[in-house]
């Protein structure tokens, strides 16, 4: 199970949610190339470690929202205290959702 | 951790073969065509003779250079570095793993094999691969145990049986043995199914693929591992690529595209290689960074379980996309259960409740009768999946660095081919007809080969 901060509902399981992926910003659909859109609709970073992704709060507040979450260990990053609006973020909030172990039961 | 060719070299197999290896002159690399065969007498002879059981692969020192480099000790980078060697000659080669071999998706798969894809390059491609490892226990003298057991993707919707219907007629084409069969005749190859049409998901038929089955993974691994160090081929354990060199691309440090390759950075010091192979599956997108090369992929875990052993009773795989959840029956009795991969991406291989909740949900509609049966263990692997559920192989824009990833949750299957056609790349420096479609560039020209209706459900 992993805990995803909604700045609205607070801590959810990851179930409640959906996982909408990667947040990039989009380029212009009237000006850009078909090679620029599709760089845009297919490469990834994904990387192990913070990455900055886009929620759905699905089954709660019905809202979009944005978080960083380090990839290797699913801890969210200065995420909003229940309530909070996007943008008023307590930076000395680090909230654990999942125990630091990455390697599994290898 | 422990290396398992260890373990492999204290099992009564390995004692069997160090006998019949003695009986056949000593194992030294590049001799005779094929390591040795393993026997029953052999171990016998053996167990009763001596206390004394090398290792079944040489632990040796890492060099400074080598021909090829090849990042990642799965069933893609071992069969490269097999095939390199068996087909090609190509034995200055060294396998690099930052844990031990087969700890990726290699030693944690369901194990099911089959050719039943939607495109028609998929289905050239994978039907390859099955063919290779219809003779394989004989090519690497280790049983891999195949059970041609037949596979069969059940369709409890209307759509979901026009695909099946789509793919038969795809597969028939290219001779492969796949049909669409009716709900009666699934209750008559799997009467352990839930065949009534009360259900909340009725069973309406299934698409039938009699050549599909399950074969040992480890098996394979280990064999594939064993034959290219039969052949003078390193494998390095617990050797992480930290970083690739590269010089004269257009990125920082003489990285990305333009550039080439001249080694790699790794925990035990630097080596150089004009040529490093990316097989790393989960972790595809975190060695190509290092080499300045963009991938369409993200991480995802793949969870499966397993159950207590107990009489056989299921005699083929079983497949349903709309209840997410795969199934077999282990030679030992145990029943192996897949899903799709997890809903969100990550590197963290920890298994969650949900998935067993949903997975148990779920089996219990398929099969109601085994709702007593208690799980033994449940796991996760990590799954580079990418837009269009197919691989990405071959050259990429940089010189000497090639990628064979995107295997998503389809890739034990795909190993042998893909160490075929890798090794031939990298032979004749050009991309073999049976893995063009799978270029990296086909995101930039939307030539995409969609195989999400037939690779969805994991496996
Ligand atoms: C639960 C599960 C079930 C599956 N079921 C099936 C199935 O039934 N049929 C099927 O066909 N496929 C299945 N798959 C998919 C299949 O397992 C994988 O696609 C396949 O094993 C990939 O093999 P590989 O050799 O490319 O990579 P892996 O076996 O994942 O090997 C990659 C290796 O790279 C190493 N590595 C990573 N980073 C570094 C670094 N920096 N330096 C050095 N080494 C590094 C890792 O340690 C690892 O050993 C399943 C996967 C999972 C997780
Ligand atoms: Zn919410």
């Amino acid at each position: 199970m992993m805990l995803v901060p909604c700045p609205n509902c607070g801590p959810r399981n990851s179930s409640d949610l959906r996982y909408v992926g990667e947040s990039h910003s989009r380029p212009n659909p009237n000006t850009a190339t078909p090679e620029e859109w599709r760089t845009y609709l297919y490469m990834e970073d994904n990387p192990a470690g913070p990455l900055k992704e886009t929620w759905y709060c699905r089954s709660g507040c019905r809202q979009y929202f944005t978080a960083v979450r380090n990839t290797s260990t699913n801890e969210f990053e200065n995420h909003p205290l229940p309530g909070a609006k996007i943008g008023s973020v307590d930076p000395s909030f680090h909230y654990v959702s999942e125990s630091k172990s990455v390697e599994g039961n290898q | 951790m422990t290396a398992f060719k260890h373990l492999l070299s204290t099992s009564p197999l390995a004692s069997a073969r160090e006998s019949a290896s003695s009986a056949l002159g000593s194992l030294k690399p590049g001799s005779g065509s094929k390591p040795p065969r393993y026997s029953a007498a052999g171990l016998f002879v053996k167990g009763a003779k001596s206390q004394d059981w090398p290792r079944v692969w040489r632990e040796v020192d890492l060099q400074k250079s080598y021909d090829v480099i090849i990042i990642g000790g799965g069933v893609h980078g071992l069969a490269t570095a097999y095939y390199l060697a068996t087909n090609h000659g190509i034995t200055n080669v060294a396998v690099l793993d930052k844990a031990y071999l087969g700890s990726g998706g290699s030693g944690r798969n369901t194990a099911i094999v089959r050719s039943n894809y939607l495109t028609p390059e998929g289905v050239a491609f994978y039907d390859r691969s099955l063919s290779l490892y219809n003779t394989m226990s004989t090519d690497l003298n280790l049983n891999v145990m195949f059970s041609e057991r037949g596979h069969m993707t059940l369709a409890h919707t209307d759509g979901a049986l026009r695909t099946m219907r789509w793919r038969a007629e795809v597969n028939k084409l290219q001779d492969i043995n796949s049909s669409v069969i009716d709900a009666d005749e699934v209750k008559k190859l799997a009467p352990s199914l839930d065949t009534s049409p009360n259900t909340r998901y009725p069973i309406l038929g299934a698409l039938y693929h009699p050549p599909g089955g399950t074969i040992r993974h480890d098996a394979v691994v280990w064999g594939y591992a064993r034959g290219a160090d039969h052949r003078g081929v390193e494998m390095h354990q617990k050797t992480e690529v930290y970083d690739i060199l590269c010089e004269g691309g257009s990125g920082p440090d003489g990285k990305g595209p333009g550039g080439k390759v001249t080694g790699v950075r790794t925990n035990r010091g630097d080596i150089s290689a004009p040529i490093v192979v990316n097989c790393t599956a989960g972790w595809a997108t975190t060695i190509s960074d290092m080499a300045g090369v963009k991938l369409p992929i993200t991480t995802h875990p793949l969870q499966a379980a397993v159950t207590e052993p107990v009489k056989v009773f299921l005699p083929t795989v079983v497949v349903s996309g709309s209840l997410h959840v795969y199934v077999s029956q282990t030679d030992r009795g145990e029943l192996v259960f897949g899903a799709s991969v997890d809903p969100y991406a990550t590197y963290s291989m920890k298994g969650s409740l949900e998935f067993t909740e949903e997975l148990a949900g779920h089996v219990l509609e398929l099969m109601p009768n085994i709702g007593r049966m208690r799980l033994l263990r449940q796991w996760a692997g990590l799954c580079d999946m990418t837009p269009d559920y197919s691989p990405i192989m071959g050259f990429t824009p940089v010189d000497g660095f090639l990628c064979d990833v995107g295997w998503g949750t389809y890739g034990f299957k795909a190993g042998p081919v893909s160490g075929e056609q890798m090794a031939e790349a990298i032979a004749t420096k050009a991309t073999p007809k049976l893995i063009e479609p799978f270029k990296l560039s086909r995101f930039a020209t939307g030539q995409l080969v969609g195989e999400k209706g037939a690779a969805a459900v994991g496996h």
